[in-house]
Order: C-alpha cells, then structure tokens, then sequence
C-alpha cells in the first residue's frame, strides 16, 4: 500500500508558506518555478506559476484586475472573497493543503496565496506546448476524418467528446506515477460497458506504484495485462477518434494516458488487429475485399515461407500441378539460412527506416530493394525464389493493420521456419498447431484472444470475415459483455 | 432509459444454446476437413476426407478429386454437428480447453483405431506413416478444441450472464 503522507496545511501566515515553496520545491533553485509578490489592500499576495506551461496573456489580466482592487476598494475587508471575484476565470479553485497546490502548480496551474487565509486560490490558465491534431501516419484512410489523437490528454478528450455527446460517456481521471503523476483517463459508456472489466481496470491502475510512466500507454499496458513472454499484442491501439468512439458504441472501455496519442482498447482480441478503418470508409463488398486481401497479406506473412521451405525440402509433397515451384538452382548456402538472411535483412530495412529522415528513406529503400537483392542473386548468394517470396511474405506483415501484430507474426514466423527447416513436415505441423493451440490459450484481461474463431461465435465470426453494413449491425459484441445489447434504440 | 427493464434495454432473444452449438458443430466440420482436404492435396496426409466419406465405398472417379472432396466435406459438417451435440450433452461442463483437446485426441483413436476396420482404403494404424499420423493428429486435436471449447465457453459465459 502507498504510504499515506502527512499533508501540510496552508498557513495563515505567508512567509511559512513561502519557505514551504522555497525548501520543497526549489523555489528560486529551479528556474521554471517563478513567483510574484504583491500587496493587495494592505495584505501580502503571492502568486506562483510554472513558466512554460501557463498563458502569460490570461495572468496578466487576472493580475491588472487583482490590482486595480488597490484603487478601487479602500477597506481591507474580506480580501480573499475581492480577489476571488477579480479572477474573471471560469475554472477557479480552491485547496487546502500545500501539497494539493504544489501538486497544480506542477501541473501548470496558478496557485495564489492570501496573507490570512488558510485556502489557496488556483486558477487553471495551463497551455501545454504540443501539436494540433493531424491525421495519425500509423492508421492512414483515403477518405474520412483527418484528425489524430495528440499528446494533450484534455484535447484527447475533446475529440471523442465531439462524436460521443452522449450525457453517459464517463472520462473518469486518475493520477499515476509518484513523481510524473501522469494523468490517465478512462472513457466508457456508463450504461454499456462491462462493469466488472471496468472494475479490473480501476483496480489495476490505482495499484500501479512507480515512480513516473514516461513511457505512457505502453507502460500502463503492461500493469494492465499479463504479458508474459507471449509477443501477441494484448491490447489494441489506435490514434483515430473515429475508431476509438466506435469501440466506445461497442461497448469497449477506452483508456487515455497523458503525454501519449495511443488510446488503449479493451478487452482486445486478435481479430481487432486485423481491422482497419479504411474498410468502413468504403461499402461492405469493397470493405470485405480489401479485408479479405489482407487476411491473405497477415496469413502469407506466417505461412509462406515456412510452407515453401518444406516443399523445397521434401519436393515430393508437391501436387503434379505445381511441380514449377522450387528453386531452379539451389545456391551455394542452404535455403533455410537464405530465407532467415533475407527475413533479417529486411528487417534491417524496416528498423533503418524507422530512424532515418524520409528523404533519405526513399533512396535507402531503393539501395535495398534493388541492388542488394539483384547483386544478392547475381553473386550466387541468394537463390531468386527466395528473394520473391521473401518479399511476399514481407508486404504481408506491412498489410497488417496493427504494426504491434505484424512483429509477433514476424517472430512466429521465424520459430516456424526454423522448427520446418529441422524437422521437415512434422515441424511444420507441430509448429501450426502450437501457434493456434498459444494464442488459444492466450487471454487478454479474460477475454480469449482467438475469439470469435475458437471459441467459435457464429454472429461474430460473420463480422469478421464481412464488412457487414452498418444499418444491418443491430446488437453489440457478445464479448464485450454489454449491459445493453441493443446498437439500435 | 436507466432503468434496466425497459423493453429496449433488453438483450434480443438469445439464439438457443443448443442451436448454437450444432451450428459451431456444422462449422468446425466443414472448416477442419477443408484444411485437411488441403493437408491431403500438399500429401502432407495419406488419408483425406473423401478417403472416409466416399472412398471406402466408391471408386468412380469423380469421388478422388474435388468433387469428391467437396461433397465429403459438407458430410462431414453434417456429421460433426452429431459430435457437437454428444458434446453438447455429456461434455458442456468442462472448463478450459484441455477436456476438448482430449475430446479431439478420443476422436482420433475412435476413427483411426476402433472404425479403421470399416475403411478398407485407410491403413491400419501402425501402418500409416507417421506424417500422417501427425498430421490428422494435430487436426483432430484443433478440431475437438474449436468444438469442445467453443461449446463449453458458451455454456459458461450463458451461466454468468444469467447469475447477473
């Protein structure tokens, strides 16, 4: 349990709260803590900020106000409740203790103290350096909404708040972290979320002790499931408020952390990562196509290679049809160390992109793509076979919706290969099985990862495999656990 | 509106547990033997679905290729959703997916084993090689997993629901 601390209390007197400020938080040490000192009617005021995070603008008006009090009143009565009236603010507060006030001055509040009064005033004029929203580079869409979550947690809920009006959407806020104290939102839709996942959640967060999450959402990801050594994504992410409101009218519980634009999705199966909003920007036969091209993508990023490494082992598997396949000429090195060399090389590819600036990504992936792989052939280090259906296998995982998704397939695929190249068709098998028999036994916050498949749900399943038409969608899905089945009122 | 009995608020009218189970039944038939008639395509097995529906007892040729395939597959749909429902009665308490394993790994034995005799064109057991044996033990095994489980979980999470 988290030691409780004894809060100090505002003092009435003002020089002990400024040597509170002084000693605690570094007052005049820090230089992005600052303070101003006035006299308001014949009684100390002090005001403390955080510079870089507040709106200079409205300060200096809430302060031109506060001091005209000097010509307009000539009492000292009731200083506190003038003052509170000059701060023309619509979010002003009240604290008690001087560790509430450190805690929003922190946060990039102003904290006003009064000589006499045992409440500070906290006015919330923050204004948090960040971007506006823009469509997120991970979820792109021809057409729809070009607006992205940011890293401004208040922003983030601005946007699912503009396409849920609902008066039963909750965001209900929490602090984490002993010393980042990030803010991390819930969002769900009080009448239709599961109580007891929510329940979960609340629990799992409040028991998070650490001292900051800067790592934000990945980090309160892993306090939230249990990973394990398992690299399947446990959780689903997504920066669209398009998407996220979505799985909100699902029925989803959405968990917003500060300083990152990924909401968190949950409960979350594997079937969520091989969605995409793009499918429901267009109507439900293109939708299903594209969807069903990309099952064939994530499937061929698992299966192709290992697949071909056996038929190329033991060539008489092969159907008389398709005799064609294998290589014409088997190298110089074996084909399974070529496949996990080309497998590794694109990898290289992938991970130097990532880091390198996009003028220069183009010309590297050119340099790549081409001369590596042709000159690869050409020396007789590569057969040509590998080359292509490397590259199969690779456009596949980037056909994978969920970059999170794609990886673990990645890895599965590799352990594939790699049991196929020792074991030949009994490997091959064996490794099948395993990898339906994981990710069956895989639960993400009690929900089955393979559902709808196994456990089988018919309806679900449907709507999976079809992009089924909106106005058709009538009840929510079954795994969310719904208190309110029903999309349409 | 907040108020949990309203009409609208109701869940709509379940299909019935035991539907639901002849359906995944139906399914788990028709989408394990098409990946074993792919199995047997790649002659990753000797033994294929027509070799049990069709085979043993026709030799035109039509029931060797595709065809034959096809119609064997949907036989054995209509077949599984039997195989559903015996799990269905004597099994749907079990919990977790171990039992529906066994169940998979029971129905191997059962078919390969103690019905062997029936299929003139399936090799004894012991004479099968052992990629086969492998492999429809594998399929087996997912097959009486998605079938065991799936109609277990609904059982189960049709229990929560109504203690709620």
């Amino acid at each position: 349990m988290k030691k409780k601390k004894i809060k100090q209390p505002i003092s009435t007197k003002i020089k002990e709260n400024q040597e509170f400020m002084k000693t605690k938080l570094g007052v005049g040490t820090s230089f992005d803590v600052g303070f101003r000192e006035l006299t308001i009617l014949n009684k100390g005021v002090q005001l403390y900020y955080l510079t870089g995070l507040c709106d200079t603008a409205i300060i200096v008006q809430l302060l031109r106000n506060i001091v005209s009090l000097n010509d307009k009143e000539k009492t000292s009565y009731k200083v506190a409740e003038k003052i509170e009236g000059e701060l023309i603010h619509q979010q002003v507060t009240k604290v008690k203790t001087m560790d509430e006030g450190v805690d929003q001055l922190l946060s990039g509040l102003i904290v006003i103290f009064i000589e006499g009064e045992e409440e500070a005033l906290v006015v919330d004029v923050r204004s948090y350096p960040g971007r506006s929203p823009k469509e997120p580079d991970t979820e792109k869409v021809v057409r729809g909404s070009r607006d992205g979550y940011t890293e401004n947690i208040i922003e983030n809920t601005a946007l699912t708040r503009r396409r849920v009006r609902d008066e039963r959407l909750r965001h209900e806020i929490i602090q984490v972290g002993e010393r980042s104290k990030t803010d991390i939102c819930i969002s769900y839709l009080q009448d239709v979320a599961d109580p007891g996942l929510l329940d979960v959640i609340k629990n799992e967060l409040k028991n998070i002790e650490i001292d900051g999450i800067s790592m934000a959402d990945k980090t309160v990801e892993e306090y939230l499931v249990k990973q394990g050594i398992s690299p399947f994504p446990l959780v689903r992410y997504t920066e669209r408020p398009d998407v996220a409101s979505s799985h909100l009218f699902e029925g989803h519980i959405l968990v917003m952390v500060d300083t990152s634009p990924s909401m968190i999705i949950m409960p979350t199966t594997y079937f969520h990562h091989v969605q995409h909003a793009e499918e429901y920007r267009e109507s439900p036969t293109v939708g299903t196509f594209i969807r069903w091209v990309r099952f064939i993508g994530i499937f061929a990023s698992i299966f192709l290679l290992p697949m071909w490494l056996l038929m190329v082992m033991q060539p008489e598997l092969l159907p008389e049809k398709l005799q064609f396949i294998g290589p014409n000429e088997v190298g110089n090195i074996p084909i399974v160390f070529q496949l996990l060399a080309a497998d590794i090389g694109i990898e290289f590819l992938r991970m130097a992109a990532i880091h390198t600036p996009t003028p220069l990504s183009t010309a590297m992936g050119l340099i790549a793509a081409v001369l590596i792989g042709q000159i690869a052939i050409d020396v007789g280090l590569f057969s040509a076979e590998v080359i292509l259906y490397v590259a199969i296998s690779a456009i596949g995982s980037f056909a994978t919706p969920s970059y999170e998704l794609s990886i673990a397939n990645k890895i599965s695929r590799v352990i594939l290969i790699i049991v196929t190249s020792l074991f030949g068709l009994k490997g091959m098998v064996i490794g099948f099985t395993l990898y339906v028999l994981l990710l069956v036994l895989t639960r993400s916050m009690n929900t089955p990862y393979l559902w709808p498949f196994i456990p089988f749900n018919g309806k679900a399943m449907v709507q999976i495999l079809f992009r089924v038409s909106v106005p058709l969608t009538k009840s929510r899905p079954s795994i969310v656990h719904p208190r309110n089945n029903n999309r349409q009122p | 509106m907040v108020n949990g009995k309203l009409e609208q608020n109701k869940q709509q009218k379940p299909v019935s547990l035991l539907s639901k189970a002849l359906i995944t039944g139906f399914i788990g038939g028709v989408f394990w033997s098409f990946i074993g008639a792919i199995a047997s395509y790649f002659n990753f097995t000797s033994v294929s679905p027509a070799s049990f529906i069709l085979r043993f007892w026709l030799h035109t040729g039509w029931s060797d290729g595709w065809l034959g395939q096809l119609v064997s597959i949907v036989i054995i749909g209509v077949l599984s959703t039997i195989l559903a429902l015996v799990y269905y009665v004597l099994l749907k308490n079990t919990q977790g997916i171990w039992p529906s394993a066994l169940f998979g790994v029971a129905l191997w034995f059962v078919v390969f084993y103690l019905l062997q005799p029936i299929f003139p064109n399936v090799e004894h057991m012991t004479k099968l090689t052992s990629d086969t044996i492998v492999t429809t033990f594998c399929l087996y095994l997912l097959y009486g997993i998605f079938i065991g489980y799936s109609i277990s979980y609904e059982y189960q999470s049709n229990l929560i629901s109504e203690n709620v």
